[in-house]
């Protein structure tokens, strides 16, 4: 187990690297120069020549990445050409926004998904099953933008603010700001929306999953021994086939967390959030290479981490699994 | 040298275009003091170092937490910030001004002629890489009198220097040479408050980019009882759904610009907000490019006409008498912005209206293209470039496109992003056509693109369309320098109708700008992109 983590672990680098590599390389090969928009009115070939040189930017392509690498190892992320502000810093002051809106989204969508996908495995073709799965369809054909526009309408706007329609109220010791909200009821009042308009999306495919495979797994052959043995419906539904059922869950759920981030960049910025996703969406468009390169090495290590933690989570599911 | 007043009186004969603006009733209340006033954004700031940082976002902070010398309403006055008294002399060629005492900036140090001096350097020094530098042209030096008297004096009469110093940009803001030396422009750009020092009504606190921006009031703001609230808060909040929520909830109590496209879903959810806007200032375009590098490298300064719009005749079908400006008013603004052919837009000073130039006319649109070649069998096919910024730029162009056809030309739009559009006309790239709005105008002057006289002062990059025409230089020059208001405006006037005429410039429409603010928000003064203040806001809840 030890030898496999390491190997794992030691996987995240290159994997990293790699990301970052083509990340880097992509964004210079776009349309766009971030020397537009930093230097705006007082754009002029001379000035534009003078800050590209600056920033390093007339340097070959491979080059620029090595230096930036060089920086890395040192623990510098760069400053961001736009604003000057230290990249970690921001990624690090935004990283927990994101973090629990992902959390909390996918929290909403297993919420969702696990009694849903039971009661459509286990009343098959039943009023139940058709309703759930009729639901977890709709849930899948709205787009995050929509949901999160809906519930702004009705949350918001109709029940009289009974929620707040944008910002951000930081969980109680997690600001790292001089002026900053922070408390609990005011963080949940303020992720419940974006966390249902994110999760919703995901809960509807994970419904049709998990009950794809509860309905295999409650016709296998250690569940009718399980009831065979007089056990009573709960232990072999939620000890015996839900465990078993959930593996191809949890892989889909490591995977989903691409399309979260993704997701996130919508949410974020419909919700005026101050998280990971809207920092990602703006330095793109302004072409602010350094930030795009802080937000995808976030991004990728996350991605890759909570990949490695899913699959850590298969020995605990199906004690059988073993890595060496 | 003569007293200011009776000079104004000469100079600003003419009061500002700046329409029938709605703001704020100027009600008899005592001003209370205290609150949190709560600013949405629709974009992010870019960043804090208020002489090179661009886009609207950073100068209305500049102007909050800075100062300068003096300020313009929305009448065209102007009025003292820093300066108690100014003049100038019979030439036009000395500026003088009397500071008032005990003004400070944020760090305590003086705000003396010394100051002044510091500042309109730092602008004009080209390592600085001012956007204003180019307005600074006719500055020849400044000099201290002494530590509360400046001279600024001049290498020709500049009938916009007034106007420059309070409205171009974020006017001229005062940076403490204290601060600003200690500090490098890195630490400015990025909003440490320390390296961001004024001597404006508020002092920075925090700026966390993506978050919020907080401002505090200056205890030793030197007009006195000013600023009323304790805090402004800044917070971007990008889709026009979710501020007009925001607004509705009362989260917010002013949005420093919303966007024209839910006005009227604004007024049905939020019957009391009160809603700021006046005569345009901000040109809607639909630019031509004129001429290209004759040896395929952009910024040559050879050029060749362009292989469509270099021929007059056909700029002039179809950016002149092909398109119909009331139906792009009506469709795309639902009626609510101005039909407009010249280059300066109707909120503009000393704009004259010159839509008689370019009456819509399909057969002389047609007629024109003939004589140039054009017709079914040789179809003109030219490509509509457009930004994804704002939605309306897909809809004008969407027009246009509808609009062209009638004439027998066809249109393919290309929607880039807007980083895409500025590198592709700021570097000469290859384009046609494109559909945009451009920097709000304070003046006639005070747009940078229209001259090739920019050329020689390095600014020829904001020429888009790229004419190499210098009778608009002469232009340019002799309406800048004209010190007679009446024979300023004369000149104003032929400026306008011949760049119209020649389809250098090619307006089709104002761009309304709207601010909101909440019915408790008392004090404001509406006075466009130009003048934000926050100073004279108080709270009435």
């Amino acid at each position: 187990m030890r030898t496999y983590l390491l190997k794992r672990l030691l996987q995240i680098i290159p994997t990293v690297l790699g990301i970052t590599f083509v990340v880097f390389v992509m964004m210079r090969s776009i349309p766009g120069d971030p020397v537009v928009s930093l230097l705006g009115d007082a754009y002029t070939e001379e000035n534009a020549i003078k800050a590209r040189h600056d920033y390093g930017l007339d340097k070959p392509i491979l080059l620029q990445y090595v230096i930036w690498l060089g920086k890395l190892v040192q623990g510098d992320w760069g400053t961001s050409i736009l604003s000057g502000r230290p990249v970690l810093k921001d990624v690090m002051l935004r990283l927990p926004v994101t973090l629990e809106l992902i959390v909390l989204s996918m929290a909403v969508a297993l919420a969702i998904a696990i009694p849903a996908a039971i009661i459509g495995a286990l009343r098959q073709n039943t009023w139940a099953d058709y309703g759930a799965t009729s639901v977890a369809m709709v849930g899948v054909s709205i787009p995050e933008f929509f949901l999160g526009v809906l519930l702004l309408l009705v949350f918001s706007v109709g029940m009289g603010g009974a929620l707040p329609s944008s910002g951000w109220v930081y969980l109680p010791g997690t600001c790292q700001t001089v002026v900053c909200a922070a408390g609990l009821w005011g963080n949940t009042q303020h992720v419940l929306m974006p966390a249902l308009a994110l999760g919703v999306g995901r809960a509807a495919l994970l419904t049709r999953l998990l009950r794809a495979s509860m309905l295999e797994v409650i016709r296998s052959e250690y569940v009718t021994t399980a009831r065979a043995k007089g056990l009573s419906e709960r232990p072999v539904i939620f000890k015996h086939a839900l465990k078993n059922a959930l593996i191809p869950t949890v892989t889909v759920m490591g995977l989903q967390v691409g399309f979260l981030i993704g997701g996130a960049i919508v949410v974020e910025t419909l919700f005026a959030m101050p998280g990971l996703g809207t920092y990602g969406i703006d330095a793109i468009i302004a072409r602010d290479y350094q930030q795009v390169q802080g937000f995808a090495l976030i991004t990728a290590f996350a991605f890759v981490v909570i990949n490695l933690i899913v699959d850590l989570t298969y020995t605990f599911l199906d004690p059988r699994i073993r890595y060496t | 040298m003569r007293s200011t007043r009776p000079l104004f009186g000469f100079l600003l004969g003419t009061v500002m275009l700046l329409g029938l603006i709605d703001a704020s009733p100027t009600e008899a209340q005592t001003p209370k003091r205290g609150g949190t006033l709560r600013v949405s954004y629709g974009n992010e700031i870019a960043g804090l170092d208020f002489h090179t940082s661009p886009g609207y976002e950073m100068m209305w902070v500049g102007m909050n937490v800075g100062c300068g010398l003096i300020n313009i309403t929305p009448d065209g006055k102007f009025v003292p910030d820093a300066a108690e008294s100014w003049q100038m002399s019979s030439d036009g060629l000395l500026y003088t001004f009397k500071l008032r005492k005990n003004v400070l900036f944020h760090d305590g140090t003086p705000v003396d002629a010394a100051a002044v001096k510091f500042s309109i350097e730092r602008i004009m020094d080209p390592a600085t890489k001012s956007g204003m530098r180019p307005f600074y042209e006719s500055v020849h030096s400044v000099e201290v009198l002494d530590p509360l008297t400046v001279q600024v004096r001049l290498k020709h009469p500049y009938a916009f220097m007034f106007h420059m110093l309070a409205g171009y940009r974020t006017g001229l803001v005062l940076y403490s040479p204290t601060a600003t030396q200690k500090y490098t422009v890195e630490d400015r750009k990025q909003g440490k408050p320390e390296a961001v020092v004024g001597c404006g009504p508020f002092k920075l606190v925090e700026w966390v980019k993506g978050s919020h921006l907080v401002m505090d009031r200056f205890d030793k703001y030197f007009e006195p009882g000013r600023p009323y609230v304790d805090r402004v808060m800044i917070r971007v909040i990008k889709d026009p759904v979710t501020e007009m929520a925001a607004f509705k909830n009362g989260e917010i109590d002013f949005i420093a610009s919303f966007s024209p496209d839910h006005v009227d879903t604004l007024k049905a959810q939020s019957p009391k907000a009160h809603i700021m806007s006046g005569k345009e200032t901000t040109p809607m375009v639909a630019q031509m490019k004129v001429t290209v590098p004759k040896d395929g490298k952009p910024m040559s300064v050879e050029r060749a006409p362009h292989p469509i719009f270099g021929d007059v005749r056909v700029r002039k079908a179809v950016g002149c008498y092909g398109i119909d400006r009331q139906e792009i008013v009506k469709i795309a603004f639902k009626g609510q912005a101005t039909p407009w052919v010249g280059m300066a837009p109707p909120g503009t000073l000393e704009s004259v209206n010159v839509n008689h130039v370019c009456p819509y006319d399909q057969g002389k649109a047609k007629a024109l293209l003939a004589e140039a070649g054009y017709g079914p069998a040789k179809p003109l096919t030219l490509e509509l470039m457009t930004n994804n910024e704002k939605s309306v730029f897909s809809v004008i162009a969407t027009v246009v496109k509808e609009q062209l056809a009638r004439v027998g030309v066809t249109a393919n739009i290309r929607v880039v992003d807007k980083v895409s559009w500025m590198n592709t006309t700021l570097q000469d790239g290859p384009w046609d056509m494109y559909v945009e709005d451009l920097l709000s105008l304070l003046t006639i002057d005070s747009n940078g693109y229209l001259s090739t006289a920019y050329v020689s002062k390095n600014s020829s990059v904001w020429s888009h369309p790229r004419h190499t025409d210098t009778k608009v230089d002469d232009y340019y020059a002799r309406y800048a320098r004209e010190m007679d208001s009446a024979k300023r405006k004369a000149i104003g006037k032929e400026l306008l109708e011949y760049m119209a005429d020649k389809m250098y410039w090619n307006t089709v429409s104002g761009s309304p700008f709207y601010m909101v603010s909440q019915p408790w928000v008392k004090g404001y003064v509406y006075n466009a992109e130009f003048e934000v203040h926050w100073d004279r806001v108080w709270l009435d809840k």
